[in-house]
């Protein structure tokens, strides 16, 4: 044969090569059984590739709608955390999650969830399609969702005063969008961003709210706490005894919240009833910031220290000291306690002790916004810095230079941080790499408050000397589901 | 008599009746052979040919070449397994130039590393088919296995639409 090869022209044995080459081929996938076709998949993590290799044949097809491949690729894009969704739906009524509710301008409530349950946010942002029925349906929404988020997605902007009221909290809630402003104003839109009522009854800025289903808590510069039923816009209770500003507001269950005053103390309130029912003295200056976990509230103080109480018998357990200036923020995940100063740190403290664990050093100016998840703390300072903390080792895992002036707002998950600044820009940034993935709105002259859910992200900020929202979602359109 | 684990030559025969001589160590890069050689005793295996039913001559002679050059290598547990599974499908240098056979040999290799227990080859095997798969369009993927597309026209268009959410946008 080798003979005959050598006295061919190239031309035939173009031919012979063309006639020949595809005698050499064959389908892997019909020569290899079912368990080697599928541990080649499993060296493919790019879903566009698999979506192709499915178009091939019948026989490619079949394979590739095998489960196994693409719950493999759930746990390559890490995207475990709702799997539960995959498994029989878990029930998670929203009524006992209230904290899934974002509070981006203080140390969040997200810290609470765990990475086994199901964000209430999530469920509602979702509840509007079925539930996915298999890992490639369900990998396919958490793709789609990824790349809205990188590069996608859909706004509505939306005027909410004609002058530039500066908004002091914004939440996201299962039900609605709540914004306060300084002009006593607080806004209620529905999930989508539609106004459904405003609340009025502050005499003067409104600096601290907390929503908890229906029900929305209150405070500001008039002293008073007032509670809302965000469903008729009626207002229950205006709860009096604070003596100057009522900076920060927390609840710890559906009948109680906790207010913290310029006037040094926090008041423990009965809302249901509307009274008073404990008053926490102690602090020597402004009560700036607060946290609940439990039986256990913490606070953050301009007289430099942070204080732990019992809420039941209303007493100090431990007042934390070392900080040398103003404390500005606040997270408690039931261990550790982690507070921003003025002095430009921020102290790492164990709750049962009062001990500061851990000083972290970087910023170079008011640390004034922080969160807590898992081992993971992020600060953001007037330094227009973001930095991302690992507690276990007490260090800067990844110090991003975010905003030209001071970070007025930031949240994170297990996926990405969102930022927002003075210099009017939001920043979404990749919590693992550091690496900025965009920007999301278009730019205006400052951020006041940013909060997102997994699929959703909301803004408020000054544009044109006016006060807009710009409602983001990532939600894949329907058809493509 | 404990016999030197180091110098003791171990043989192979293949399903024609070809018979390779190697080191222990490198017939025991397959677990399937370093379970049997345990069963059987150091003895037994002196002066025997373990048979390997389901390799020919040529994949017998490729899958102990291969053995040969890793016979160094750290034995993969089952954890080192799975973040090698995690990894990407790069392949060293040495381990791409012996693959490249034809599909043929390529899937008898495969077939061969599964039946032997040779997790590490059936890896780089499997690796190297994935990556003749990546980047390629449906017709490409078709040309490089030589795949009839038995598809319908409007099969294939539904498949199509199925599956266009994963394309760049």
């Amino acid at each position: 044969l080798a003979e005959l090869l050598d006295l061919c022209t190239s031309a035939q044995l173009s031919f012979v090569h063309q006639f020949v080459s595809p005698l050499l081929k064959k389908d892997p996938f019909t020569t290899l059984p079912d368990e080697l076709c599928l541990r080649i998949l499993s060296f493919i993590d790019d879903p566009k590739v698999l979506a192709r290799a499915s178009q091939v044949s019948r026989r490619w097809r079949d394979l590739l709608s095998d489960d196994m491949t693409w719950k493999n690729l759930c746990v390559k894009h890490d995207y475990q955390r709702s799997l539960s969704e995959v498994q029989p739906a878990l029930d998670v009524p929203s009524e006992s999650k209230p904290e899934a509710s974002s509070q981006p301008g203080d140390a969040s409530g997200s810290a609470l969830l765990t990475s086994t349950s199901l964000p209430a946010t999530f469920a509602a942002s979702t509840a509007s399609r079925p539930a996915p029925r298999s890992y490639k349906s369900h990998f396919k929404q958490r793709y789609l969702v990824d790349a809205a988020w990188r590069s996608g997605g859909r706004n509505v902007t939306r005027n909410i005063t004609q002058d530039g009221g500066v908004v002091t909290s914004l939440h996201l809630t299962p039900k609605y969008i709540v914004v306060a402003l300084d002009n006593a104003k607080i806004h209620v839109f529905d999930t989508e961003g539609n106004a459904l009522r405003t609340l009025q009854g502050h005499v003067m800025g409104v600096w601290a709210m907390v929503p908890w289903d229906d029900i929305l808590v209150s405070g500001g510069c008039d002293r008073d706490v007032r509670v809302w039923d965000l469903s008729t816009g009626a207002c229950l209770h205006t709860l009096r005894g604070h003596t100057s500003t009522v900076r920060c507001l927390k609840m710890s269950d559906a009948n109680t919240a906790i207010s913290g005053s310029r006037d040094t103390t926090l008041r423990i309130w009965d809302i249901k009833a509307g009274v008073c029912k404990n008053v926490l003295v102690g602090h020597q200056a402004s009560v700036r910031c607060l946290e609940i976990k439990g039986d256990i509230v913490v606070s953050g103080s301009y007289d430099a220290t942070a204080k732990v109480w019992s809420i039941s018998e209303g007493r100090c357990l431990h007042t934390l000291q070392g900080h040398y200036s103003h404390i500005y923020a606040i997270a408690f995940d039931g261990q550790r306690v982690a507070t921003g100063s003025l002095d430009t740190s921020v102290r790492i403290w164990n709750v049962h002790t009062g001990e500061c664990q851990a000083i972290l050093q970087g910023h170079t100016s008011l640390v004034g916004q922080l969160q807590m998840r898992g081992g993971t703390l992020v600060t953001g300072g007037s330094d227009g810095s973001v930095r991302v903390w690992s507690l276990e080792r007490a260090c800067a895992i990844h110090r991003l230079a975010a905003h030209d002036n001071s970070v007025t707002s930031l949240q994170f998950d297990d996926t990405r941080v969102v930022s927002g600044g003075s210099d009017g820009r939001v920043k979404i940034w990749d919590l693992k790499t550091g690496q900025l993935v965009r920007e999301l709105v278009t730019q205006g002259e400052a951020v006041w408050r940013v909060a997102f859910e997994d699929e959703k992200c909301v803004a408020m900020a000054l544009k044109n000397g006016r006060t807009v929202m710009e409602v983001w979602s990532f939600s894949p359109p329907q058809e493509l589901l | 008599m404990a016999t030197d684990k180091s110098t003791q030559r171990v043989h192979l025969q293949s399903n024609e009746g070809m018979v390779i001589e190697v080191d222990r160590v490198v017939a025991e890069r397959s677990m399937l052979i370093k379970n049997l050689i345990e069963d059987l005793g150091d003895e037994a295996i002196e002066n025997q040919a373990i048979p390997i039913p389901n390799v020919n001559d040529p994949v017998l002679r490729k899958v102990v070449e291969w053995c040969e050059h890793h016979r160094n290598d750290a034995q993969t547990t089952a954890d080192d397994d799975n973040d090698n599974r995690k990894k990407t499908t790069d392949i060293d240098e040495w381990d791409q130039k012996f693959m490249q056979v034809d599909q043929e040999m390529l899937f008898e290799i495969i077939l061969a590393a599964n039946y032997l227990d040779i997790k590490a080859l059936l890896d780089v095997g499997c690796k190297t088919v994935a990556n003749m798969i990546k980047g390629k369009s449906p017709e490409e993927i078709r040309k490089t296995f030589n795949i009839t597309n038995d598809f319908t026209p409007e099969e294939e268009e539904q498949i199509r639409r199925e599956n266009e959410w994963a394309e760049d946008r």
